[in-house]
């Protein structure tokens, strides 16, 4: 007790500034937020058809770009976690790479392989099947997915990682199949973990805007989600773009809540 | 001193923030310190290059003073403005959004009228859904990409269609609603879209090899309309009615290289 009342005596004043200039820094521009949405307006806002078709948009998008994520992602994150192969590292840092990469160039790079014209996949798709991604919600959902991809990735492999192995072990020497083992042990026991993977990589999925616009497009009904919603009413009618916005934060805020405790601490 | 840079860094972020919430909010000091004869001018994309071009012949006949450009969409640019933006002088591709900071913004003086642009249909290079005219945008399947309602360049396309008569077909196959001509362009030279609208004029040098031009017929074209003016509550007032002044005078010869027409 002591120890810890000396250290906190200790912390420097320089510190105590900069910390909480740190937190300004996040706390300002959602204050802003607060203060400029126009309350008397937001329920006529947020049920006017344009806020409802990006809503139901983005939560197909969200929800088909996180059911994907888990899909690929379970596999991959067994692979990384059990697995043994030269580039194992190689591969990890490649799938973290979408996590750190600026949307807009995920966009450019989602357009030189699914572009119609002089996409690596896009143009064979074009010639062959006349199968266009761009300007479709299947680019939409692709761009989700390329983004929010990495995170159920990570959190999947962290959860196949600190899963007591034992508990496999046993159910197999008892005469368990492999996928009765996964289906009655391993993927029950990780439930926290595929639940926080889930809402991270939905709610990572329903924020995605760079890629999203420049490789989807933005179109009422087809690819226009809740955050190119707000982009474009931000030049319309700005106060529709911060009852949007701040309906983003309100849903942001329940997946900080939804988690804690779980994943987050 | 790593420290301290970090720390200034901060402050002028938060200060920066801060603008938005009026003159009170913003305490620091370090963020007004403002550069002598420095001028930040908010131009539309259209502008790029000619006003770079314009930029530099002023900088030159204007020795110790520097031009900042702040190039986007004159609704985004607007907007910025009237939220507080340090802006000297703003050149706009419509009256729309001269009036805005006009009127709703901190307001401005020393308004002119300074070049005029008309619209064309741009299409990939090899122009794949054959395009020929206004009407073939009408056609079914073809991929249409605009800049979106807001934006002068998606306004005037809009009007233009509605006087050609061929609003709803046309406006059926719009596959995109873009942020400014420039985005229009790239998609266009993605070779996803088969045709757009913007200015004569965004058919640049840069992309002239890999989108053409299909002129409009000056019955249903739109002319567009630039204003420029100085910003009230800049610090700068000579030096941003001089640029006005500049752009009126010696960079009309740039502005007609670029294919922008005369004021009328």
């Amino acid at each position: 007790m002591a120890s810890s009342a000396l250290r906190r005596g200790r912390t420097p004043a320089v510190f105590v500034v900069l910390a909480a200039l740190g937190v300004a820094l996040v706390a300002l521009p959602l204050l802003g937020l607060l203060l400029r949405t126009p309350w008397s307006r937001v329920g006529e806002i947020l049920t006017s058809e344009t806020a409802l078709t990006a809503l139901r948009l983005s939560l197909v998008v969200a929800t088909t770009a996180a059911a994907i994520s888990f899909v690929l992602g379970l596999p991959l994150a067994w692979v990384l976690a059990r697995g043994s192969f030269r580039g194992k590292t190689f591969v990890r840092a490649l799938i973290v790479l979408p996590l750190v990469m600026p949307p807009v160039v995920a966009g450019v790079g989602l357009l030189a392989a699914f572009g119609r014209r002089s996409g690596l996949v896009g143009a064979w798709l074009y010639e062959w099947f006349g199968i266009q991604l761009t300007f479709t919600t299947a680019a939409a959902v692709l761009a989700a997915t390329f983004v929010s991809f990495p995170l159920a990735v990570l959190v999947l492999e962290a959860g196949l990682r600190g899963l007591d192995e034992r508990l496999e072990g046993a159910a197999s020497t008892l005469g368990a199949s492999r996928w009765y083992v996964l289906r009655r042990v391993t993927l029950p026991v990780m439930g926290p973990q595929i639940a926080a993977a889930l809402v991270l990589s939905w709610a990572r999925a329903l924020g995605e805007f760079g890629a999203t616009i420049t490789f989807a497009g933005n179109l009422q009904g087809r690819t226009q989600t809740l955050p190119l919603a707000v982009f474009e009413r931000l030049q319309t009618d700005p106060e529709a773009a911060f009852a949007i916005s701040m309906l983003l934060i309100v849903v942001a805020f329940a997946v900080i809540l939804a988690l804690r405790g779980r994943f987050l601490r | 001193m790593r420290r301290f840079a970090v720390a200034l860094a901060l402050v002028s972020l938060v200060a920066t923030a801060c603008l938005d919430d009026g003159p009170n909010a913003g305490s620091g000091d370090s963020a007004s310190a403002r550069e002598e004869a420095d001028l930040t001018v908010s131009a539309a994309s259209s502008l790029t290059d000619a006003f770079t071009e314009i930029g530099q012949a002023f900088e030159a006949a204007n020795p110790g003073t520097a031009v900042t450009f702040n190039f986007g969409p004159s609704d985004g640019l607007a907007g910025q403005i009237d939220q507080g933006a340090p802006v000297d002088v703003f050149a706009s591709a419509s009256p729309t959004w001269m009036d805005s900071v006009q009127d709703d913004g901190p307001g401005v003086t020393d308004r002119a009228v300074f070049a005029q642009n008309r619209l064309a249909i741009i299409v990939p290079v090899g122009n794949p859904a054959g395009i020929q005219s206004l009407d073939d945008l009408t056609e079914d399947h073809v991929q249409l990409v605009l800049a979106a309602e807001g934006v002068p360049a998606g306004d005037y396309a809009r009007e233009m269609f509605r006087e050609a008569g061929i609003s709803e077909a046309a406006l059926a196959n719009v596959v995109s609603n873009e942020e400014d001509v420039r985005a229009v362009i790239t998609k266009l030279i993605a070779g996803d879209a088969d045709a757009g609208i913007g200015y004569v004029t965004d058919v640049t040098p840069a992309v002239s090899n890999r989108v053409t031009v299909i002129p409009i017929a000056d019955e249903v074209n739109v002319i567009a309309t630039y204003p420029i003016a100085v910003v009230n509550g800049t610090q700068e007032v000579d030096l941003a009615k001089g640029f006005v002044d500049f752009v009126l005078g010696d960079g009309q010869r740039t502005l007609a290289e670029y294919g922008f027409l005369r004021p009328p």
